[in-house]
């Protein structure tokens, strides 16, 4: 029996490995590389290569892909990229771009035809682009000539360019001829991409790395290093390993790994603002969270600055509305201070043992990371002081989507409470989808079907406001209404971490959320 | 025998649409789809735009219609694309991943045959010896360390540490193909997937020779005045052998599993990263597309060997 067995697990060794061939086309080495984890971490989206349909991994697409318009690497202005200049009409309904002169990396011009193209293609549903919703109020492109592109709106919308920034400009002459509806599942991306950066498109070995090479023509000036590799891997631990084996020159880490590095002059540690707000999430589809004193209660209850300092090591900040960038946050917000007692009598004055008493609340996340799972195990001894008793349910991120976004009759129970993570900047307005009961499914995201009257005010009047001196203040107004309803129980906004070899000069990265994109400027990349 | 063989490749056939069909219904049980593995959380997208995504997909059709849909096109070869990475045909896909697979298993179960194997005959002869100890002691923290122990801490050592090998990957990025360049990225993970199945192998070796070393037939041997080294290789091991044999037949599926663990450690691109990670994100026709093929193979060895067996003993009833 058992020389049977063997027979069969031979040949069927030898059935598969007949049924495939390992080819590898020889390339030339002596040249300059960089190779990192540029899609590794929350910013990244490996295998994705069609950047209207990315949501996420802007880092390593604008290497070879750009937009019109860009975030500086500091996150706090839009810049002009393939426009080298942008002008808005007073009422904001109006944005003319002045296109840079520049070759795709065929060699054929850029021209506005393609600005046109591009943001027509996305308009169309049928292209498949995660951007058709957010480019709604576009009603109308126009290439008057080869250099300039007219965007004209259907009404004013504050984060056009935000949306812009991520919008990577196509090649017509390339893709005109597939139709919109194929287009996303044309090889033409993985293949045969071209864009206007400063590295051209060479190869993808499948699931193992992309390669490109220096564009020569690249109008900022030709790339310091030949090539760039992008190595994918399943999980940060390996992109760490690859790191310290001096196989890679950067990483995205996770917080824990990041201090391994400090000290170690073979590297730099870089820190940044991961631009997503962390919060409790109460379905207000559920009567738990009626009354806004329990949410208060939460506030209270939960000891955020003894979490920040000793879970994250102090490399967070703290969350009393949906962002803390200092401009957007008034004066005299309530503070919510850990006080357990004033927790106690809050859950007491609205009847909590009545609401619920001690019964346990699913408390569901697709975090799962070690930090996370330590971040809420704490909260939940935190609350279970004052009398309420959450669990917490860690799921992968598309039974955590499967379940907060079902379709018919949801189930409410399944996530009476999440903790979950919403961009926040470098445009404020990334929360209006989860808060704003215009957003409500199936129009937008949100998620925890808050509808909130005075808060849905405050986020039309920012994002509608036209005067820009206006703008922060009414931003302000969101955060402080936010503060006093508590639609959330906000937490912090966490730092981020990239690691990079010292031998890396003139390497810029941030953990922008999605990648970015922000003006990194590969082409002055360099290694010693 | 040529009904025997004609009922045996349609059994086969309705076998693979079975399993298709287990497979189709299973992943549709399992909460959250393709498109739900493509959001990220902290960017959500509306509904609306996730029900047009869906829709592009043909996601949003009944299941009868998706099954017989996929089923029609699969029948002619096509297996679609794979949602995870747009444009990419998940047939190549999955072809291109199977040879990697079985580099590494085999060159990991090799390994494991002739460690396993030298050290139990070791281990026998020196019954009792400080060699012996020490080799029980080894196979013993080698059955017991998990895999997944097993292959960080060889990635930690021989990898970062020692630097003796490649941490990840099948080639050097952006290097021509050399042998030895694929050998480099090879050893490690071969080596550490052959850890735990050579101690198994030293173990059941060890003590069928000890047993086999009592026999009459050895003291035969001996008494003939022959060489011990020929007596144990040629009497005694070749006797010993045969249980040996079993367990190797018999922890080969096992070595599956194990291969698919070292896939993901070490970003080896073989059919077990590509299924980990299509499980992950739900990617429908490479999950597919995958147990398909590993189905049919395995339905046609079986064939192939039943049919082998059944035309070189005529004892075996094939009707």
């Amino acid at each position: 029996m058992h020389i049977r067995t063997i027979t069969r697990a031979l040949a069927i060794g030898g059935l598969l490995l007949g049924a495939t061939a390992l080819t590898t086309p020889a390339f030339a080495q002596d040249v300059k590389t960089i190779t990192g984890g540029f899609d590794v971490g929350p910013g990244g989206f490996p295998k994705n290569f069609n950047p209207l349909a990315a949501t996420g991994g802007f880092t390593w697409l604008n290497t070879y892909f750009e937009p019109l318009v860009i975030y500086n690497a500091g996150l706090n202005a839009i810049e002009g990229d393939l426009a080298t200049d942008y002008t808005v009409s007073d009422d904001m309904l109006t944005y003319t771009f002045t296109l840079a002169e520049e070759t795709w990396h065929d060699g054929e011009a850029f021209t506005s035809a393609d600005v046109k193209f591009t943001l027509d293609l996305i308009r169309n549903a049928a292209s498949g682009s995660v951007f058709t919703g957010r480019l709604g109020k576009i009603a109308n492109v126009e290439a008057p000539d080869d250099r300039t592109v007219v965007v004209t709106l259907s009404e004013a919308d504050g984060g056009l360019l935000s949306v812009l920034a991520q919008v990577m400009i196509l090649p017509e002459h390339a893709l005109a001829s597939i139709a919109p509806e194929s287009i996303a599942t044309s090889t033409w991306w993985s293949t045969t991409p071209i864009g206007t950066g400063p590295f051209k498109f060479t190869r993808y070995v499948t699931d193992q790395y992309v390669e490109l090479a220096a564009d020569e023509d690249y109008r900022r000036g030709t790339p310091k290093v030949d090539r760039l590799i992008n190595r994918y891997f399943e999980n940060p631990a390996a992109a760490v390993a690859a790191l310290r084996a001096g196989e890679i020159q950067f990483t995205y880490v996770e917080p824990e790994d990041a201090a391994t590095f400090a000290g170690n002059e073979a590297f730099r540690v870089i820190e940044g603002d991961s631009y997503v707000v962390n919060y409790i999430g109460f379905n207000q589809k559920v009567d738990l969270w009626k009354d806004v004193r329990v949410r208060q209660a939460f506030m209270y209850a939960i000891d955020r600055a003894a979490i920040i300092e000793s879970l994250y090591g102090g490399a967070a900040k703290l969350a009393n509305c949906g962002y803390v960038a200092p401009h957007l946050v008034p004066e005299g917000l309530n503070d919510y201070a850990y006080d357990p007692e004033r927790a106690k009598a809050l859950l007491d004055e609205a009847g909590w043992a009545d609401i619920n008493g001690d019964k346990p609340i699913t408390w569901l996340t697709y975090y799962g990371s070690p930090q996370a799972a330590n971040v809420m195990a704490a909260v939940q001894a935190m609350l279970a002081q004052v009398g309420v008793n959450v669990v917490p349910r860690v799921v992968d991120v598309p039974t955590y989507n499967g379940t907060v976004y079902q379709e018919n009759n949801p189930d409410w129970n399944e996530f009476p409470l999440i903790y979950a993570g919403l961009q926040n900047g470098p445009n404020p307005a990334g929360i209006n989808v989860g808060l704003n009961k215009s957003q409500l499914p199936p129009v937008g995201a949100n998620i925890m079907r808050i509808e909130f009257d005075d808060l849905s005010a405050a986020f039309d009047a920012a994002i509608g406001e036209t005067d820009a001196s206006q703008v922060d203040a009414r931003w302000q107004d969101v955060c402080k209404v936010m503060n006093e309803e508590l639609p959330w129980a906000t937490m912090w906004v966490a730092n981020r971490y990239g690691v990079a070899s010292a031998n890396l000069v003139d390497f810029v990265w941030t953990p922008a959320p999605a990648g970015g994109p922000f003006a990194a400027h590969p082409e002055l990349w360099d290694i010693k | 025998m040529l009904n025997y063989i004609a009922r045996r490749i349609g059994i086969g056939l309705l076998m693979l649409i079975a399993l298709s069909v287990l497979v189709f219904v299973l992943l549709r049980l399992a909460p959250g789809d393709a498109i739900d593995a493509y959001i990220n959380p902290a960017a959500p997208l509306s509904m609306d735009e996730l029900a047009a995504l869906r829709a592009r997909l043909g996601l949003d059709q009944p299941l009868p219609v998706q099954y017989f849909g996929w089923l029609r096109a699969a029948i002619s070869g096509d297996f679609g694309f794979s949602i995870q990475r747009a444009g990419v045909p998940v047939l190549p896909l999955v072809l291109e991943r199977i040879g990697p697979t079985v580099l590494l298993m085999g060159t990991g179960m090799l390994l494991a045959i002739v460690l396993g194997i030298a050290a139990g005959i070791i281990s026998a002869v020196r019954r009792n010896s400080v060699t012996d100890v020490a080799l029980s002691v080894t196979s013993s923290i080698g059955i017991s360390s998990p895999a997944f122990l097993t292959a960080l801490l060889g990635l930690y050592f021989f990898s970062v540490q020692l630097r003796w090998a490649p941490s990840g990957g099948m080639l050097t990025p952006g290097a021509p193909f050399s042998v030895p360049d694929l050998l480099s990225h090879l050893i490690l993970p071969a080596f550490l997937l052959s850890i735990g199945h050579a101690a198994l192998i030293m173990r059941y070796m060890r003590s069928s020779l000890l047993e086999v070393l009592n026999q009459d037939y050895v003291r035969t041997a001996r008494a003939k005045g022959v060489r011990e080294f020929w007596v144990i290789i040629k009497h005694a091991t070749r006797n010993a052998l045969l249980p040996v044999v079993t367990l190797i037949g018999s922890t080969i599926g096992i070595a599956v599993g194990g291969a698919i663990f070292l896939e993901s450690v070490f970003n080896w691109p073989g059919m077990g990263l590509l299924l980990v990670n299509a499980v992950n994100t739900r990617d429908y026709p490479v999950i597919m597309c995958a147990t398909l093929i590993v189905g049919a193979c395995v339905i046609a060895v079986n064939l192939l060997t039943d049919i082998t067996y059944a035309a070189v003993d005529p004892r075996i009833q094939v009707a």
